[in-house]
């Protein structure tokens, strides 16, 4: 039974992060039926820029391992918004290189230009941070707490309390304000809404801004769970993709709930086999899609005969 | 390509194969030539897949695995020779063609692409994780290559033997995609329900185009295992399903010569750059990023493009005398050829069909009318099987149709069209035309392949009697352009034509004035009229009341779903529900 909690308690956490990253899938799917496949990258930097500039104001060099003293609350909430405003920014670069070229022209070209993005970014990581991971420290130390018996790692909760706190609030920001009424009337007909007056080409920006952000902060939250490093990126990417189209990639409750189901599952069947954690989520996808072609609550797009 | 310069090519690569040995090419450049030849086995079959059936596949690194594993595996454990592993390696690959064809015909977009990257990462981690069977990383060593007389392949053997895959590979995709199959796939790509309205089975076309890609993948996985000696998981990564995808993406997807030019120069670039780890990433990952951007159809669409400014071509004419179904004559056939009883749709709470029953008798132009919102179209569709009816029966020539798919339904003699065109707008007219015939171009698979004398034949008659067709209707001259190029009228008209190859007995015309100017209005009911003497029993829904009038013989009417009249045109010309629902009652004016 502890285990079993200390499996849900790892699975939600996990499932948040994919969560995270579902929802950027999902608000730049709605605004250009695109969306980056080499997001994977964008965790790499969210991860080992905050790290590294917390490394640099100790007076060290920019890879190497924090102590638990360096890691304070306050350092690590600077260290993630340095993390969230770099990727951020990086998405305004994706952008211009990889979708703009390639919006509304159909086909898998933008598949491959965000892959080539992200291998680059990967490598530019590479040249810089070389291939060593970096060991994060938790900013809530690394004792485990006992919830009912369970052992729960301290880094977990923050990171589910991070997320959901994330996720309530952009689904309010999409659901309320100007800003979201305009994304959902881009993502409805881009032409109609630039007609009223919406500059389409901002949103769509703000969209992939909003989307890198996110992998940005999934990558430092998840830091001191998987340490941060180079490679990081795409197994946890691959896994909010699958995530994203499971819950279905139009609806952003759906991506959430996606993140939340594939973390749990994941965690779950480890509890049983840790090597079949890959196949049975993957077979439990497909089967998924066979039965839902448009994910759990996806709208069912119908052609108009 | 011209046959003759095809012709020469293939030679001169047989010869260059020939005279590889007096090259003195040590063995680095031996392994570079086969690793050519294996990039394009495996991209020529998911070129059919991607570039011809549309469907974007993301695991063929799974289908690499299966047929590495059972050429190692059947060589191995089970003490099968090397050269019946590697037919057991092609057939293994159909079969695993078929698995992921299963759930990958049911989705499309993103969610195939899910689909194929989780059956590509089960494969991996099975191959992983198995050690048992598959012995993981550890993987297999000593799997033996052919031998030709009691001679195991050299370096160069596996040169000429990969090429000569390669070639064979080659002149039989190129046999295919030239005919009937070829055209099947790309009107899947184009437009689902007209291909299915011309008698296309979708699932079964995509399904063969993943077992055709599965195929070559399977054989190019067994070829590096046995020429390898050794094989493990290691190989198969989500990477090498990218890697193939580029291959097929960056050469050129959708045409045959696109996965030549992917496989030559990403081998070639991949060999040069080998010895700088880093920038050899950093090229890979901006040539993705800028290729497309500057190739958007690859470089074999660059070359193409740049090739077609000095080419000049005149249409082929047809080898043989081609013979319009249009030309055909048909005394007045009797009876009802169409009963529809009680026939029900509903979307949620808007009923656009309730309970219609009507009659359509043979041979006879009928018409279908009604204001816009009435659900004509979806009557139509409910009768080409497009949308499947929530209650009630169709009865064609006494056979049910309500549960076919609307590929059978246009096998068994109902033709349509299309009120928004769906014209194969990439295709040429004859194309068009000639995949309209689809169901009447009976090849084989195995014919098509081989490219049989007889395939020939019927190919080319089938295309004489789609010019005849096009000729017919004042189209011939244009039966080479693509039909998005054509005027909107004559794009009107080449839907007719194309429902008309399929030789129909009841054709569905939705809309078929809807934009045309008042002369194109008239040539089409002479069209009508023509179809009508042909033997052919039209229904057609119109707005054009002069046209509906001037040709039919019988009109149904169809307000909120229900039909509220039906009878002679100028009988419903009359009638009172007819003009109160067009152009409401005094009370509804006075409301």
């Amino acid at each position: 039974m502890t285990a079993f909690l200390q499996a849900l308690a790892s699975g939600l956490a996990l499932g948040a992060i994919y969560g995270l990253i579902a929802l950027g899938f999902n608000i730049t799917y709605a605004t250009t039926k695109t969306f980056n496949f080499g997001q994977g990258a964008f965790l790499v930097p969210g991860s080992l820029v905050g790290v590294s500039l917390l490394l640099l104001a100790a007076g060290k060099p920019h890879f190497g391992n924090l102590t638990q003293a360096e890691m304070t609350m306050t350092a690590y909430v600077l260290a993630t918004v340095a993390s969230v405003v770099v990727v951020g920014a990086i998405g305004v670069a994706l952008y211009y290189c990889a979708i703009k070229p390639f919006v509304g022209a159909g086909g898998l070209n933008w598949v491959l230009s965000t892959i080539g993005f992200g291998i680059i970014m990967q490598n530019t990581a590479l040249a810089i941070w070389g291939p060593a991971s970096i060991a994060v420290p938790s900013p809530l130390g690394s004792d485990v707490w006992r919830i009912a018996g369970a052992g729960i790692r301290p880094q977990e909760v923050l990171i589910a309390v991070v997320a959901v706190a994330v996720m309530v609030g952009l689904d309010i920001v999409l659901r309320k304000t100007r800003f979201g009424k305009a994304l959902r009337a881009v993502a409805f007909n881009p032409q109609a809404a630039a007609i009223v007056g919406i500059n389409v080409e901002t949103i769509v920006i703000l969209a992939f801004v909003i989307s890198s952000a996110l992998a940005g902060l999934a990558g430092i939250l998840i830091a001191p769970i998987t340490t941060a490093s180079v490679f990081i990126g795409l197994g946890v990417a691959l896994k909010a993709f699958s995530a994203a189209i499971v819950g279905g990639l139009t609806s952003p409750r759906g991506c959430m709930l996606g993140g939340f189901l594939l973390g749990v599952v994941e965690a779950l069947v480890g509890l049983w086999r840790a090597e079949m954690r890959e196949i049975t989520i993957f077979l439990l996808i497909i089967i998924v899609l066979v039965v839902r072609p448009s994910g759990l609550m996806g709208a069912r797009s119908v052609e108009k005969i | 390509m011209p046959a003759l310069g095809h012709a020469i090519g293939v030679a001169a690569l047989a010869a260059a194969l020939a005279l590889v040995p007096y090259l003195s090419l040590n063995d680095f450049y031996l392994q570079i030539l086969f690793t050519i030849g294996v990039n394009y086995l495996a991209a020529a079959g998911l070129n059919v897949l991607v570039g011809y059936a549309g469907q974007k596949s993301l695991g063929h690194a799974g289908l690499f695995a299966v047929g590495a594993y059972t050429a190692a595996i059947a060589n191995i454990e089970w003490g099968i020779n090397p050269w019946l592993s590697l037919v057991l390696a092609c057939i293994f690959g159909a079969i695993f063609g078929l698995v992921i064809a299963m759930p990958s015909v049911r989705v499309s977009g993103p969610s195939l692409a899910m689909v194929t990257i989780g059956f590509g990462i089960v494969v991996e981690k099975i191959v992983t994780e198995w050690t048992d069977i598959f012995k993981g990383q550890a993987g297999f060593y000593g799997i033996s290559p052919p031998s030709l007389g009691g001679v195991s392949f050299t370096n160069l053997h596996w040169v000429w033997f990969v090429g000569a895959l390669c070639i064979a590979t080659h002149l039989m995709l190129r046999s295919l995609l030239a005919g009937r199959y070829g055209r099947a796939f790309l009107a899947v790509q184009m437009a689902e329900p007209a291909a299915q309205s011309v008698g296309i089975s979708v699932v079964r076309a995509k399904t063969l185009a993943f077992v055709i890609s599965a195929v070559t993948c399977a054989l190019a996985g067994a070829v590096v295992a046995q020429q390898n000696q050794y094989f493990n998981s290691d190989f198969i990564t989500f990477n090498l399903s990218i890697l193939l995808l580029v291959v097929v993406i960056f050469g050129g997807s959708g045409s045959l010569y696109g996965p030549v030019f992917g496989a030559v120069i990403l081998t070639l670039l991949d060999a040069w750059l080998a010895r700088w780890p880093a920038l050899q990433h950093f090229t890979y990952g901006a040539l993705l990023l800028f290729s497309l951007y500057l190739m958007p159809n690859g470089i074999a669409g660059a070359v193409s493009s740049l090739a077609g400014r000095w080419r000049r071509t005149a249409p082929a004419l047809p080898e043989v005398a081609g013979h319009s179904v249009l030309s055909a004559r048909a005394a007045p056939a009797g009876g009802e050829i169409l009963v529809v009883n009680d026939l029900y749709k509903a979307y949620g709470g808007i009923v656009p069909v309730r309970n219609v029953s009507f009659a359509i008798g043979a041979g006879k132009v009928h018409a279908l009318i009604g204001p816009n919102g009435a659900g004509k179209t979806t009557l139509l569709n409910l009768l080409s099987g497009h949308v499947a009816p929530d209650g009630g029966s169709i009865r064609f020539e006494g056979r049910e149709t309500v549960g076919l798919p609307a590929h059978s339904v246009a096998g068994l003699g109902i033709a349509r069209t299309f009120q928004n065109l769906k014209l194969f707008g990439e295709l040429s007219a004859l194309d068009n035309v000639l995949l309209g015939a689809h169901l009447h171009i009976e090849t084989g698979l195995a014919a098509s392949l081989l490219g049989l004398p007889a395939s020939r034949r019927t190919e080319a008659k089938a295309r004489a009697d789609a010019l005849a067709l096009l000729t017919d209707l004042g189209l011939g001259e244009r039966a080479d352009e693509p039909a998005k190029s054509l005027p909107y009228g004559l794009q009107r008209r080449l839907e007719i034509a194309r429902a008309l190859a399929s030789q129909p007995k009841l054709l569905l015309l939705d809309e078929p004035a809807a934009g045309l100017n008042p002369q194109e209005t008239h040539e089409l009911g002479e069209v009508i009229r023509r179809i009508q003497q042909a033997g052919v029993t039209v229904l057609l829904i119109e707005h054009h009341m002069d046209l509906v009038m001037g040709i039919s013989q019988h009109v149904l009417v169809l307000d909120y779903g229900a039909l509220i009249a039906e009878g002679r045109p100028e009988a419903i010309r009359r009638d009172p529900k007819v003009v109160t629902a067009y152009l409401g009652t005094e009370e509804d004016e006075a409301a």
